[in-house]
């Protein structure tokens, strides 16, 4: 049973439910629009090379809705969409399979493809979700932190350790801004709507 | 994950999430309120050593589902989590 919230047209919800495109894209579609983006996120079967088997996510779901429904609604204005919706799929997700689905309508093209990758960016900067990747063996899990790319912290018990960033490109050299504490920046996909 | 549950009468309801939770071993627990916000991570440490600079230190905390600031010093003033508060411990995130 998913937990979902909706005001106006943005929609958002959890789920430990398998996820269903097609009723994602029904959300948003409209007789305004005429065009509806899609971006379907699937698990993928390796993390920089290393074999996963499966993940895992956990949320905290009311705090989690609250972060999907401000980014959704924030997007919607920015972009002028006519609906979006977002659904992020919770507990073990087999590799190959939907983890998150974002929808968005807007009466031309460009703003529901910029809109959908800005969307899908800010969920993945904010929105509390935790992704656990189980390698299989004896390894067990390991924790992901999107901010940095980077292996998180492993799940043996009373042996955790913080392993160095070793993602495909290397860690993210930024400096942390104020109150950000750790957690990731929001890519915006056009930097020139601030020039002249 | 059980968000549900209240805190016994002079307690508050901590939440851990993702790796927050392996540091601990648990997803939640009852501590004793009043407790001054500056305060948490010592009393954190006290519990699980190591967790301050192994985890809370890249964290973000909410109380009552909202984001607050934690002081750099503990004798600072900030706010006071109350009895029947809850307050969650939030890891960098990794949805998608």
């Amino acid at each position: 049973m998913a937990k979902e919230l909706q005001e106006g047209n943005c929609y958002v919800a959890l789920t430990h439910d398998h996820l269903n495109s097609a009723s994602m894209i029904d959300r948003v579609r409209s007789p305004n629009a005429g065009a509806i983006v899609l971006f379907a996120g699937t698990t993928r079967d390796n993390f920089a090379g290393k074999p996963v088997k499966e993940l895992q996510y956990t949320s905290y779901e009311p705090r989690a809705l609250q972060t999907m429904l401000t980014i959704c609604k924030s997007v919607l204005e920015r972009h002028g969409l006519t609906s979006i919706a977002m659904i992020h799929r919770l507990g073990i997700v087999p590799i190959g399979e939907e983890s998150i689905l974002i929808t968005v309508s807007s009466p031309h093209r460009q703003a529901a493809w910029r809109a959908g990758e800005e969307a899908l960016e800010e969920c993945k900067a904010k929105v509390e979700v935790w992704k656990k990747e189980e390698f299989g063996g004896e390894e067990g899990g390991v924790w992901r932190a999107n901010r940095d790319g980077a292996l998180g912290v492993r799940v043996n018990d009373g042996n955790v350790e913080s392993e160095p960033p070793a993602g495909p490109h290397g860690p993210i050299l930024r400096p942390g801004r104020l109150g950000e504490r750790g957690h990731g920046a929001v890519v915006h996909l056009n930097p020139q709507s601030s020039g002249p | 994950m059980s968000t549900s549950s209240k805190a016994p009468p002079g307690h508050f309801k901590i939440l851990y999430f993702g790796p927050a939770e392996n540091h601990t071993s648990k997803s939640s627990e009852d501590l004793p309120a009043p407790l001054p916000i500056a305060k948490l991570f010592s009393t954190l440490e006290e519990k699980y050593g190591g967790i301050k600079a192994n985890l809370l230190e890249s964290c973000l905390i909410t109380v009552n589902l909202e984001y607050v600031d934690i002081p750099e010093n503990e004798n600072d003033e900030g706010m006071v989590i109350q009895e029947g508060d809850e307050v969650a411990i939030i890891p960098p995130v990794s949805s998608g």
